[in-house]
Formats: structure tokens, sequence, C-alpha cells
């Protein structure tokens, strides 16, 4: 083994995280996010890697529950606070249009 | 603040980076220049550091006047398997049961067939055969011997083991100095944590007594006092071994007896390493096992962790999945640590896992802490001191019908995790939140799937091979 696989998850967070703000940044300059959008995509692509963190971790350690337990609990709330924000990022570009 | 930063500051890993700077790391990731940056982390640590994990200058418990030290043939064990108490036949009956089925196996059960009593002996064999009996709060026993041979008379006999006071004494620069070479040097031998604090009589036993002795009936021979302790103590370090996690899951099994087997293995080699190092530097020192003195309390004055409900201590680290020993020296010349509390004693008042989870019910139920055990009958030491009284009578009976540590208390605990990041978190979490959240916390705990004890698929777990390599590779 290489890398151990906590070693291999918090490289990977790092890319993701990375990859989260340039995204931020450029959906930003190109639909002008609102401070409801800013709010509610920072604190569901926060929750998304925390929800992977958490999970990922928990099968490392062997407890697979908590790791199913951790993709509903911070998961889901992540994904629809993206979904929402998106929405809100969306409806701000047609108001704008 | 020292506390918090002293154990890990080479670098920032994942621990330091929850225990004391989410935010400052998050800005610091968003370059804001070094030198503001830096004060921005001493200023978070400034602020929610004391929060999370709280220094104190004296003993952290309540004691009152009804406090009395006892006698180390008080403690169960002892009457247990020494007769110290020969009028309680019911705690001689279990101690009796428990050393029979100790010998047993039922290859009907998991985790209490022949391979996990096989590796229950495996676990407890090296402190068997150099310090029998310690783990029963013998003194004395083996290697943890009290004798302090001088330079010429260690070197009349065997020149390779060093185990004399050697006659030139050893100046450190500071004290800081000093704690530091000894803390090094017991993690080197094995300890993973180590606290060193002062000398404290009302946790030393007020007598002790020659097991064989008592078992022959000659109680007048057997009882010795402090007079025979080679030295004034001034200084005791207290070193804490952890348990491995899954074997500690499997509990009650004989695999969690090898836990604790193996704990006591490493106690004793250490604390006798550690005694011949400081012998070595020209100080006197006695390494000591459960005996000598309670070390629950040293832990707590040594800064080790809390105590608790089940009355065991818990670590920061390892929760309450740690062995403790003792090493009595009459070095004073060293920077003494302090009592922390992190929010376990906060915690327990709503969580009552391990009251749970007792097979034998010998847990208390009361939501605070007492002066007093709140049971009839119970077998009990010190009191006086507010704190979780559990009853050692109903825990030995369980013991008894194992013929083998329980251990589901530790095992149940959530404060018994591996040491991962996402435990550390939630422990900061619930210590800055307020009681109702415990309750919540403790459902979640559940919920998550840990801490259930008596659950034949943790053994399952322990020997499963996936995802190990014992190759080198």
């Amino acid at each position: 083994m290489v890398f151990t696989g906590i070693e291999i998850l918090f490289f990977t967070l790092g890319v993701m995280v990375t990859l989260i703000i340039i995204s931020l940044i450029r959906y930003n300059k190109k639909y002008k996010f609102s401070a409801l959008s800013w709010a509610l995509l920072g604190i569901g692509s926060f929750l998304l890697v925390f929800c992977l963190a958490w999970s990922v971790s928990s099968v490392l350690e062997g407890v697979p529950r908590a790791a199913s337990m951790g993709l509903m609990v911070f998961g889901i709330p992540a994904i629809l606070l993206v979904l929402t924000g998106r929405r809100t990022v969306l409806k701000n570009q047609l108001k704008n249009d | 603040m020292n506390k918090l930063n002293s154990k890990n500051n080479n670098a920032i890993n994942r621990r330091n980076f929850l225990k004391v700077g989410v935010a400052g790391a998050a800005i610091g990731a968003i370059s804001i220049p070094a030198k503001g940056r830096e004060k921005l982390v001493e200023k978070v640590n400034k602020n929610v550091g004391p929060n999370l994990i709280k220094v104190h200058d004296e003993f952290p418990y309540e004691i009152n006047s009804t406090f009395k030290r006892h006698s180390s043939m008080d403690l169960l064990f002892s009457g247990a398997l020494f007769g110290t108490h020969p009028e309680d036949t019911d705690i001689l009956n279990s101690g009796h049961r428990f050393i029979e089925n100790n010998q047993k196996h039922d290859n009907s059960k998991k985790g209490w067939d022949q391979l996990g009593a096989a590796i229950n002996a495996g676990g407890w064999a090296l402190h068997h055969a150099v310090s029998a009996n310690a783990c029963f709060s013998q003194a004395g026993q083996g290697i943890l011997k009290w004798e302090q041979l001088s330079e010429a008379e260690g070197k009349q006999g065997s020149h390779s083991s060093k185990d004399w006071v050697s006659d030139e004494k050893y100046k450190f620069r500071d004290k800081q100095e000093a704690s530091n070479a000894i803390k090094r040097a017991a993690r080197l031998f094995g300890a993973d944590l180590i606290g060193i604090t002062k000398r404290d009589k009302r946790w030393d036993y007020t007598d002790f007594f020659d097991g064989n002795l008592m078992l022959q009936g000659k109680r007048d021979e057997a009882v010795y006092g402090w007079e025979k302790f080679p030295f004034e103590p001034k200084s005791v370090i207290v070193l804490a071994f952890e348990e491995d996690y899954e074997c500690i899951a499997a509990a009650p099994t004989h695999l969690g007896g090898a836990a604790v087997g193996e704990g006591y293995t490493r106690m004793t080699k250490v604390a006798y390493q550690l005694s011949v190092m400081l012998k070595q530097l020209g100080y006197m020192a006695v390494p000591a096992s459960n005996d000598v003195g309670m070390s629950v309390p040293y832990a707590i004055a040594a800064g080790l962790g809390e105590g608790s409900r089940m009355g065991t201590l818990v670590t920061y680290k390892y929760g309450p999945r740690v062995r403790l020993a003792k090493v009595y020296t009459n070095l004073d010349f060293v920077e003494y640590d302090k009592p922390i509390e992190f929010g376990v004693m906060d915690f327990c008042k709503n969580c009552k896992r391990c009251a749970d989870a007792c097979p034998g019910k010998a847990i208390s139920f009361d939501t605070e802490p007492t002066f007093e055990p709140p049971y009839d009958n119970a077998w009990y030491n010190s009191t006086g001191i507010k704190k979780y009284y559990m009853d050692a009578r109903k825990c030995i009976k369980v013991w008894g019908d194992f013929g083998s540590d329980c251990g589901s208390c530790v095992a149940a605990c959530p404060y018994n995790k591996p040491d991962f990041w996402h435990h550390r978190l939630v422990d900061k979490i619930t210590k800055l939140m307020p009681g109702p959240v415990h309750d919540f916390m403790r459902e979640m705990d559940i919920a998550f799937g840990y801490g259930d004890v008596d659950n034949p698929e943790k053994v399952d777990k322990f020997f499963d091979a996936s995802n190990r390599s014992y190759d080198g590779q």
C-alpha cells in the first residue's frame, strides 16, 4: 500500500475543495450570485465535502453504518442546499434577462 | 494554551487542525499574509481553546471532610482473591468463580472459544511472568520491586540490567528539560500518554499486604506499611497505554480480556524501564501497576484525562480505552502537569451508555455525581469525593460468571473511538454544547452504530484480514 486510505481521502478532499472554489468563482462571474445564493451554495458545498470526508472515514474505520448515516444526515441536506442555491442563481438570471 | 500546543508542535496535523484552529486554518488557506494568519490563529486559540480544554490548578473534583485514605486490603481484588475480608463470602465466591472460569473456554461461542482464550493468555503472559499479581494490586511484585540497590551493590550482581541507583546525580538544566526527557524516554519505551504530578498521600494506600501470607492465614505477618517503602516519594509519573480498539469492541469476550492483559504487559515493561532510567540518573524510583496508590486520581492530577460515570479515566485521545501505570520517584526537580477538563463528566450526566451496557448493573444511573455511593451493600473504597460510584460487588460477580475481564462499559462509552478526526470533532462540538444536546449526541452515537456490546460481529471484525497487511508491503 503506497498511501493509506486517510491520506488519499485528504488529498482528494483538497482537490475537491479547489475545484469547488474555482467553479463558484467562475459561475459567480457569469451569473453574479446574490448573498442568498452564496450562502446556500457555500454551506451546501461545505456540507458535501464534509459528508464525503465523514463517510469515507467511517468506512476506513470499519463502521459502514456510520458511513450510511453520514450520507443521510449530511449528504441529503448538502444536496438540497446546493440545488436550492442553483435554483436561486437561475431565478436571478431569469429576472436579470 | 501550552497544553494545547505542546503535544504535536512540529506540524499542523489533523488533530491540531481540529483542536485549535478550524477557523485559522480555513482563513489561512485563503492566503492571508503569514503574520496576520499567525495572529488570527493565536486569537482563535486564546478564545476557543479554554472552552475546549480547561486547565485546572488543583484537583478538579470536590473532596469533603468524610474522605479517608484506605488500605490496599480494601480493594476488590484483595477481598475476592486474597480473602482480606473473609466475612464477605459473596466477594470471595465471585473471586473463586473468576479464577475457575478463567481456565475454561467454550467453542460454541465466538470470542469465548479456545482461540479467544489463547489470545487472552498470550496478552497476559509477560505480565504474569514478570510481575504476577501486580494487576491485583499486590505491591513489589517481580520486576515492579521496591529494591533500590546502591551502585556498589548493583555492580556486584548482574552488570547488564543496571538496575541500581547511580552514585552520580544527573542535573537537569531546568524543570522543563527534566519533564521533557522523562516523557520522551517513556514514549520510547512504549507509553502512549505520560503525565507527571506531585506525590499526593491522599491517593496512596495506607498499607499493603503479602498475598501469599494472607492466603496462608498469617494476617498479622502479611500486612506492612509505608515504613518498608525505600524512600519518600516526591513525584509520580503516570503512564497510560492504549488498548486495542477492536479487541475492546468485542467485549465481553476473551478478546476483550486479551486487550487488557496486553495493556498490563506493557505497563509492567515500561514502568520498569522508566524506573531503571531514573535510577541511572541517580534518583530512586519504584515502578507500580495497580499497587502502591490509586491510578485514576493520579492520572487525573497528572493531566491525562477526566473521571467518568464508570469510574475509569477517560483520556482525550483514547477515551476510556487505556491502562495506567505509575513510577514513584524522589526526583522533584521536574515540571508538573495540571489536571484538564474537556467535558467528560458533563457528558456523563446525560449519557449513561456504560450504565445501560453493564451486564451486572453495577454502574450508577444517578444524574449528578455524589459524595457517597447510592447503593446498599455495595463494595467501594474512597468516599467523600464527588464522583459517580460504581458497585464493585456487582462488577466482580459478572467477572466471575465470564471468567474474564468484562469491559462492556469501556466498549459502550461514546468516548471510546478509534483515533479518527471526525470523532475528535464531535468531542469538541459536544463540549461546546449544553446538556440537552448531549442527549441528542448519545442517541446519534447509537444511531451511527457505535458502542454496542456483546455483538459476535465484533469478533469477526477483529479477525477479518481484509484491508490489513502483515507482510511488510
